[in-house]
């Protein structure tokens, strides 16, 4: 009974410089990559191997730090250093510049949709995070500026299903914000991490969160109702850490919204997946590292990302531009 | 760790975070000599630095200044905390020129003059139960008793502002075909000069305007740093409009130290000179808690521009309670459209629709906090029973409860505005009732970026 990580391809997708993220669009189809040439390439399958199908250039000034696309998979959000958020709308088969959001202090380090699609998060290294809404022309407003974090914001996270909005950042917190009248706020701060919080995840059903850090640990989250079931406040506890498996910052996490394994992107170059104990306690999950690469990428791994559609398809980003497309296949 | 300052003030690119690389980036101004670039810098034991030319003359280097106006305008480092910026204007400060006055000879002695703000004034009035004149004249009473020699209301000034805008704005929409960017037109006061300088000019001619210690009593933070603005330093006087800047809270706190309740003060009579008073009320001016700029030039621009009398003001609440419209429509043609914009979210708004040229505005109330001046960094906090939004109504409540004066209408500000222009003439009245705005270089430096 052993379950298998198998590495199916890999490829250099910006040459000479660091790709720094990777995102797998809603239909599973395509893959979107970003990096310090301040150029997003979108990949499609050709038979076995990943081709380049569009290169998008001149939308940035510096480095992309992340993309990500919308719910129904014709826009994309490109987080910028150069402190801005581009919108890109798909045309045929090729991708414009549909509007770019200012606003922020210093380098956006990360945008996130909501799964309506109305709303869009980014947050950056002036430590805010910013809610944005779209309307039916495509314009974009900001709804709020959430200043939680009292350190550089790195990754912001929607919930699968509500309107409620995670964010990680350097400060080691974790931030879950909800609406309130007509402004976002706080809710709910997550402390427990020792050192930088660089990735977020929600579970499947998302009732649960899962966080990685630079302290080497992952931490489980759930949200739990205070004695008596009253009011709107609700508190998030760690219910599980991971720790002793990584040899160095985890800089990111994914959870597969099919079978619920968790990926993790390690700086010690491994990739690894955790598998989640059936008969464990809900409100005490128990995880087991159910498969492991330890030399994945030559470098840092520095993302990974499941495929929304195909149960076991995972993609990891290395430090040194490589992807990497692996097949997770679980003996159960 | 919560900023006092407003969202929209912001030192950028600021972090507390010192790395061994990183300096503090505000160049220093260097006579640039011509010929060969070497040269050597030696330094003394008493930490001197001397610059060795190659014939071996020493020259003595100057030292480094930062001043606190250079740190406004720099994206910063060293003097990042806050508390730096923060108690070089504080009430500490305050004490220490009362007491330094008790000691000096009558000639070095200042006069001290406080201006308090309406806002301010009714944040202290709610949290002692009284209404905004009788904390007013208490507010008298305590300053006096500690030294200050006369204590006036920012509504005085803050007539001449109005007046001014409402003027500006009419000769702005009457451009407004040939000069594109005559409009909108933006309420500056925030945060706007309350017009001090005519108080240093008209008071006690024959005095020494470096004689005048004057201090102002404001609901935020931001007005600190816009005391210490280059504009509002009167060259000729070689001294500041305002010299220095206390908020609501600090008032609050002196009345503590002093073991005082505001309501057991003894009231004084209110000083008349700087201030809108009628008998023992003070007088304030009708719209919005943040100075009712909106109110007053829509109604001015409407009675001019289109012979309207516009007596009540419908506004509309669009995305939020922070933006909300005022139209005037004729004959079914929208022909005046003014917005307040209160809050970081709504102007990063009313900025990216500026920049397209897609705001339909021809005047927007520009105030950098959510529910404006009431509302302030710089007010009263509410008491721990107290819900934060009860308070604020409980504050509006009683700021709406002053009297208001039409601008127009206030003889007091009319004499002045007479004898003073004659004395100073159109031109100057201008220059010393406006001010300018300064766009600031961002200085992007590599050694600042964080990954």
């Amino acid at each position: 009974m052993k379950d298998t990580l198998a590495l199916l391809q890999k490829f250099n997708a910006h040459p000479d410089s660091r790709c720094w993220y990777v995102a797998w669009n809603p239909k599973g189809t395509l893959l979107a990559s970003c990096g310090g040439d301040r150029a997003i390439r979108i990949w499609g399958r050709e038979g076995d191997s990943w081709e380049c199908k569009t290169v998008l250039q001149d939308g940035h000034q510096r480095a992309v730090r992340k993309v990500a696309w919308s719910p129904c998979g014709n826009y994309l959000a490109s987080a910028s250093f150069d402190a801005t958020t581009c919108i890109w709308k798909k045309k045929n088969d090729d991708f414009e510049c549909l509007t770019v959001l200012e606003g922020h202090e210093n380098e956006v380090k990360c945008a996130a949709w909501a799964p309506s699609g109305n709303l869009l998060a980014t947050c950056s290294r002036d430590k805010s995070v910013w809610i944005w809404e779209v309307d039916e022309e495509d314009e974009y407003e900001c709804v709020s500026v959430v200043n939680s974090h009292t350190q550089d914001a790195k990754h912001v996270v929607w919930h699968p299903t509500q309107e409620l909005l995670a964010s990680c950042s350097y400060d080691n917190n974790v931030c879950v914000y909800k609406e309130e009248d007509d402004d976002w706020e706080c809710r709910a701060t997550l402390e427990g991490h020792t050192s930088t919080v660089w990735g977020l995840t929600f579970d499947p059903s998302g009732q649960r969160l899962a966080s990685c850090s630079d302290d080497r640990t992952v931490k489980i989250w759930k949200e739990c109702q205070p004695g008596g079931g009253q009011g709107t406040d609700t508190a998030w506890k760690c219910v599980c850490t991971l720790s002793g498996f990584h040899g160095r910052t985890v800089y990111d996490i994914a959870w597969c919204p099919l079978t619920g394994a968790l990926a993790t992107a390690c700086g010690d170059d491994g990739v690894r997946v955790f598998k989640e104990d059936e008969t464990a306690d809900p409100d005490q999950p128990v995880f087991s590292l159910s498969a492991h690469v330890p030399k994945a990428h030559s470098q840092d791994v520095n993302c990974i990302a499941w495929n929304p559609k195909e149960a076991g398809l995972l993609v990891s980003r290395s430090d040194n531009g490589e992807i990497a497309v692996w097949n997770y296949q679980s003996e159960v | 760790m919560v900023s006092q300052f407003s969202g929209v003030l912001q030192l950028t690119d600021l972090d507390d975070f010192i790395t061994p690389s990183q300096e503090c980036v505000k160049p220093v101004k260097v006579e640039k000599k011509q010929g060969r670039s070497v040269a050597k810098i030696q330094i003394e034991d008493d930490g001197s630095y001397f610059q060795v030319k190659q014939d071996g003359g020493k020259q003595k280097l100057e030292k480094a200044k930062i001043t606190l106006n250079d740190c406004l305008a720099c994206s910063g480092c060293i003097t990042s905390a806050e508390s730096v910026l923060i108690t070089q204007q504080s009430h500490e400060e305050i004490y220490r020129v009362l007491r330094s006055n008790k000691q000096a000879g009558v000639a070095e002695q200042k006069v001290v003059v406080v201006s308090v703000s309406p806002q301010s004034r009714a944040s202290l009035a709610a949290r002692y139960g009284l209404s905004s004149s009788e904390a007013g004249r208490r507010l008298t009473a305590f300053f006096k008793g500690l030294g200050v020699h006369h204590v006036f209301d920012t509504s005085f000034s803050r007539t001449f502002s109005l007046l001014e805008s409402q003027k500006e704005f009419v000769e702005r929409f009457h451009r407004k075909e040939q000069d594109k960017q005559a409009l909108p037109m933006l309420a500056s006061a925030c945060p706007g000069n309350q017009l001090t300088s005519e108080t240093r000019a008209q008071f006690h001619k024959g005095l020494n305007p470096q004689q005048i210690y004057h201090v102002t009593v404001m609901p935020c933070y931001d007005k600190k740093l816009e005391a210490s603005r280059p504009d509002f330093y009167l060259e000729e006087a070689d001294t500041r409009e305002v010299d220095c800047v206390i908020t609501s809270g600090e008032v609050l706190k002196m009345l503590e130290e002093e073991k005082v309740l505001l309501s057991d003060v003894e009231p004084a009579p209110l000083d008349t000179m700087f201030s809108s008073v009628c008998g023992d009320e003070l007088l304030g001016h009708a719209g919005s808690g943040s100075g009712g700029y909106l109110h007053h030039v829509f109604t001015h621009a409407a009675r001019q521009l289109f012979g309207e009398e516009v007596k009540e003001l419908t506004y509309k609440t669009l995305k939020n309670k922070d933006f909300q419209e005022v139209t005037l429509e004729r004959d079914g043609v929208v022909v005046l459209r003014f917005a307040t914009t209160y809050g970081f979210r709504n102007i990063q708004n009313l900025v990216q629709k500026l920049k397209r040229g897609k705001s339909p505005y021809h005047f927007v109330e520009v105030m950098a906090c959510p529910s404006g001046c009431l509302n302030g960094g710089g007010q009263v906090k509410p008491l721990p029973e107290q819900n934060n939004k009860e308070l604020l109504q409980q504050v509006e409540d009683l700021y709406k409860e002053e009297r208001p004066l039409v601008p127009e209408e206030d003889q007091h500000v009319a004499e002045l505005y007479q004898s003073w222009l004659q004395s100073v003439g159109e031109e100057r009245a201008r220059e010393l009732l406006h001010t300018q705005y300064h766009a600031v270089d961002k200085a992007t430096n590599g050694l600042l970026v964080k990954w």
